[in-house]
């Protein structure tokens, strides 16, 4: 008759691995949840042109001396901060959906972008963000002579 | 979120009826904050996109209705390389417990924030006096 032989100190390793693998996925989801599930906010949407591309993100109630945005090569990030207005004394929250808090998206351009020329604005609480293409990398159209 | 589809009819030389259906338009549920003061209640409700024309609040009897309509402006705006958003209408509906002079009601809109002020009217007090018989 055979026995298997069990090693419960390998079996005990193994429970608590996967312990601790459901807990931190619980953790990320969790948060994900209460921070406005992180990798989609702000909502964005990217246009491209031989030229340009244009970002608009949907950013409403932002102060715009709180919102940081960076260029670099064709990465552009938008960073910033979301502060939750002041209440006066006594007043009494029913219902808080608004997102308050830090907000950061990194995103990837189908080209570099010439980092002097980039410009924003902020309107109705969507930001738009003009990124111009790099001149060196710009499509060039070659004319073919008969020869 | 959730998409309706509105569909019109039209009539052709007066004879033939014809269903016209229009593409699908997005309605959001923007997110809102709601507080009370002594004095009113204050909605602030999120509707980026929208501006002072665009915005509509009706208030009948107990029923707040909260609406927004969102372009996005016809600017050439090349391939669409990314979209996780795109234009719609914005729709709240509450129901408010406490009776409100809505004569009086203070609405503005910056940056996409939509601030509603509502005054409360404080309800009548009737003091009534017991006889003895």
């Amino acid at each position: 008759m055979l026995f298997r032989i069990l090693d419960p100190q390998t079996k005990a390793n193994q429970f608590w691995r996967d312990f601790d693998r459901l807990n931190d996925e619980l953790t990320r989801s969790i948060l994900d949840d209460q921070f406005g599930s992180s990798s989609h906010f702000p909502p964005v949407n990217v246009y491209t042109k031989e030229d340009e591309a244009l970002v608009t993100c949907l950013l409403p109630g932002v102060d715009i001396d709180q919102i940081d945005i960076n260029v670099k090569d064709h990465i552009l990030s938008i960073h910033g901060k979301k502060k939750m207005e002041e209440l006066a004394e006594g007043t009494e929250v029913h219902r808080r959906e608004i997102f308050n808090g830090e907000f950061h998206r990194r995103l990837e351009l189908p080209f570099r972008v010439n980092q002097d020329q980039v410009s924003a604005k902020y309107v109705n609480g969507v930001l738009n963000i003009h990124l111009p293409r790099r001149e060196e990398d710009k499509p060039k159209k070659v004319s073919i002579s008969l020869g | 979120m959730n998409t309706l589809t509105k569909e019109t009819k039209q009539e052709v030389d007066g004879k033939r009826e014809v269903t016209e259906v229009k593409p699908q338009v997005k309605v959001y549920s923007p997110n809102v904050d709601v507080y009370e003061t002594e004095n009113s209640l204050l909605f602030r409700v999120e509707m980026p996109g929208v501006d002072e024309t665009s915005v509509g609040i009706t208030i009948e009897k107990d029923q707040l209705l909260l609406e927004g309509k969102f372009q996005i402006p016809t600017v050439e705006r090349g391939q669409v390389r990314l979209a996780e958003y795109r234009e719609g209408n914005y729709l709240r509906r509450f129901t408010i417990g406490k009776a409100v002079d809505s004569d009086n009601a203070i609405a503005k809109i910056k940056n996409g924030i939509l601030e509603l002020t509502l005054p409360k009217i404080e309800p009548k007090k009737t003091k009534i006096e017991i006889r003895n018989s």
